[in-house]
């Protein structure tokens, strides 16, 4: 993704369907991860946005988004003078934030830093000032507006034990509800051994690890990619995550640590809309070589989860049909402006009630441990 | 290219699962043809996804780079013991494919066509044994896109042909969008030819991330390398151009029937990012493209059909190799009713082929 096109698209959204707020991003984050065209800039200089309530069955729903990009203050003064001064930028928090949720009817959000621009730090020292920064400012927002947002913690995964202290301190002293990730190391896959530390807290501590995915740079580098329909994020996202899944399971990294929980964006890319041959491959496949200790589909039902962004109404019966309703949760990739309105829930054509509550509101508001439903 | 070392394990794993079938075959125990009804309505059970090896091939290759390539034994060699499951399975026709694509890196003009020409009259040899049970799908040197034409053209005018199967692999290959393949796709569109597209290229052998457990190379690759052809040909504007085109997927033309979605919205997000195509991108999928029915599960299945329409789905196997999906898989799934079911089972290849739709059993 590079700057000149992503500035290009968002002053053409600005200039359509949206009014231009303030602030717009400075830089877009590099290596895809959150990165990407599309912004909905902001509705803020628009005046006050009403605040959209969603109710279902005529119960008021506690609409929880796993799924939004941002960056925070003060990581810029941490990489000043040092090679990834340029990485600091991108969808910081402001008051459009507040009213795109408002607009959308988010009543609480998940937020993450994505693009693990800062995996690739080699200075360790500089690694943890840059993920004490992240985190301190997540911490610093949520406190200021505690009834709409939680947070998820950015950790230094290139230096395992590391990860595994400042998910520890996110958690037990900033408030934080679990993690985010991508799918793969500087091209090492997460189900490597050596990442067993930030594993092994996170299933001690019981919390989400979401896991957004940066194009697939890992495992596609050839000029297939570049290719009309932005097919780099298109496919290259879903793939990143279907890897990044599939070498949980068959390493047996979920039976190493059977309490995660891991949530895959944009649905857990093609993972679970195509389980079937990832289902038979062990039995199949006479060179699968398969550690699992369990038939693949368990940990689909029960350590996978996935975000609704799926982004039709029968992806997402096919989606619960195959993880089962524990599994999905609301997720709208803001501020991006994919098309996951509230409604592809609410007004879904097969699921109950009781299962678009599930989705919008109950599994997230378990895990992520919100305790105090929206009451506005 | 294609992994020797991989098929024939496979092909031996293959081999493992119908020993049983075999060693009563050479028992002279005869299988008993099974016939698949819906109630009481004799159903002709055409199998789109069925590879085979010609032995010849071996001729043409010895003493060049290719020559381990070849395939002499295994249950990719089409005898009695291919007819034995296919009646114990209730199979009337398989359409046979060319297994792997070890062909398409092979430079030379001549020894592209002399390989492609052995397995095309070796493909039609098997079909004239058994007529009644086979169709030939013309094997073809992708790499030479005048040279593919010809062999295609060759293969339904010459042996009786109805299509050609093709490979698309993803990592140093062409690409099949590029406009000096047009002269492939326009002599496709001409013959009303039915391409059977089936991964093969290189899918991640070879890269260190699909090595480790669960067989990547295959569970990721090859559905992979599937989404990414299939995406191009719609990207690029390639079946705009060629709309007579028909091509159908395997292993459930990979990710995007399945996850598609993403494909569609990011069109409606970003027009920019899509001006090579004219359609909405589940239209091609209506229309053009199609998907045999490897998903293994009725959700699957169910999902499929909801995606691609009926029409656009039609029955797989493939065969030799040992993977789940008898005819039974369609036939038990309960969102079908039976002219559906008819018509993924066959019907939809008895249209599109102008085949008969009677049985000889």
């Amino acid at each position: 993704m590079d700057r000149r096109d992503f500035m290009k698209t968002i002053g053409g959204a600005a200039a359509g369907a949206y009014v231009a707020g303030r602030g717009l991003p400075a830089l877009a984050q590099q290596r895809g991860g959150g990165a990407g065209r599309g912004g909905r800039g902001g509705a803020a200089a628009a005046g006050p946005v009403e605040r959209k309530r969603i109710s279902i069955g005529g119960q008021r729903v506690t609409v929880i988004d796993v799924h939004a990009h941002c960056t925070v203050d003060g990581v810029a003064e941490v990489v000043k003078g040092t090679p990834f001064e340029r990485q600091a930028g991108g969808r910081a928090l402001d008051a459009d934030r507040i009213a795109l949720i408002d607009s959308e009817g988010i009543d609480i959000q998940a937020l993450t830093i994505n693009g693990y621009w800062w995996w690739e730090v080699q200075d360790r020292a500089l690694a943890g000032r840059i993920v004490r920064a992240q985190n301190e400012g997540l911490a610093r927002w949520v406190s200021d507006h505690k009834d709409r947002f939680v947070a998820l913690s950015s950790v230094s995964l290139q230096f395992p034990d590391l990860a595994a202290e400042q998910l520890d301190y996110g958690v037990k002293q900033l408030g934080l509800r679990g993690a985010t990730i991508g799918g793969h190391v500087n091209g090492d896959a997460l189900s490597d051994p050596k990442f067993d530390p930030f594993w092994a807290k996170a299933n001690e501590l019981g919390v989400i690890v979401f896991m957004h995915p940066g194009g697939a740079d890992n495992i596609v580098k050839d000029t297939a990619w570049k290719a009309r329909g932005d097919i780099g994020n298109i496919i290259g996202n879903p793939l990143e995550t279907t890897y990044f899944l599939t070498r949980l399971i068959f390493d047996g990294t979920f039976d190493k640590f059977p309490n995660l929980k891991v949530c895959g964006a944009h649905g857990g890319g093609y993972l679970p809309s195509y389980f079937q041959r990832t289902e038979v491959a062990c039995d199949v496949r006479g060179n699968a070589m398969c550690a699992n200790k369990k038939h693949p589909r368990e940990y689909l039902r029960s350590n996978i989860m996935a975000d609704t962004m799926v982004l039709t109404d029968e992806g997402l019966r096919h989606l619960v049909a195959e993880m089962g309703i524990s599994q999905v949760v609301y997720g709208t990739d803001n501020p991006l402006n994919w098309p996951v309105p509230v409604e592809m829930i609410v007004n879904h054509s097969t699921l109950t009630n009781d299962q678009k509550v599930q989705i919008l509101s109950g599994n997230l508001m378990k895990l992520l441990k919100i305790t105090t439903p929206a009451t506005a | 290219m294609p992994n020797r070392r991989d098929f024939v394990k496979a092909m031996a794993l293959a081999a493992a699962a119908t020993a049983g079938d075999r060693l009563a075959f050479a028992q002279g125990a005869p299988a008993k043809r099974r016939e698949v009804f819906i109630g009481r309505k004799r159903i002709k059970v055409i199998d789109s996804h069925a590879h085979l090896n010609i032995a010849e091939v071996a001729n043409v290759v010895k003493g060049t780079p290719f020559e381990r390539q070849a395939v002499t034994t295994g249950d990719g060699i089409i005898g009695p013991a291919r007819l034995a499951w296919m009646d114990r399975d209730g199979i009337d026709i398989a359409m046979l494919t060319q297994q792997g694509a070890f062909w398409y890196a092979v430079q030379d003009r001549g020894l592209a066509r002399d390989i492609v020409k052995a397995q095309n009259e070796g493909t039609a040899a098997v079909v004239a044994k058994n007529p009644d049970r086979f169709i030939g799908m013309a094997s073809m040197p992708l790499q030479f896109p005048d040279l593919a034409a010809e062999a295609l053209e060759d293969g339904i005018k010459r042996l009786g042909f109805k299509g050609g199967g093709i490979s698309a692999g993803w990592a140093g290959a062409k690409n099949l969008t590029d406009p000096e393949y047009d002269v492939f796709w326009s002599k496709v569109q001409e013959l009303g030819a039915f391409m059977f597209m089936h991964p093969g290229g290189t899918n991640g052998n070879g890269d260190p991330h699909f090595g480790g457990k669960g067989a990547l190379p295959n569970t990721i690759g090859n559905p992979l390398e599937t989404t990414i052809f299939f995406s191009r040909l719609i990207y690029e504007g390639t079946l705009d151009k060629f709309p007579g085109v028909r091509i159908c997927g395997a292993h459930g033309g990979g990710y995007l029937p399945s996850y598609l979605g993403r494909t569609d919205a990011q069109c409606r997000r970003q027009d920019d990012v899509c001006t090579g195509k004219k359609r909405p991108v589940e239209e091609y999928f209506k229309t053009q493209l199609m998907a045999d029915c490897m998903v293994f599960r009725e959700e699957g299945l169910r999902h499929l059909v909801a995606e691609l329409g009926v029409g656009q789905v039609v029955y797989g196997t493939d065969m030799p190799f040992g993977w789940p999906v008898t005819p039974d898989f369609i036939l038990n799934a309960k969102f079908l009713n039976d002219a559906q079911k008819e018509q993924i089972l066959g019907g939809n290849l008895i249209k599109l082929l102008k085949l008969s739709p009677n049985t000889t059993a």
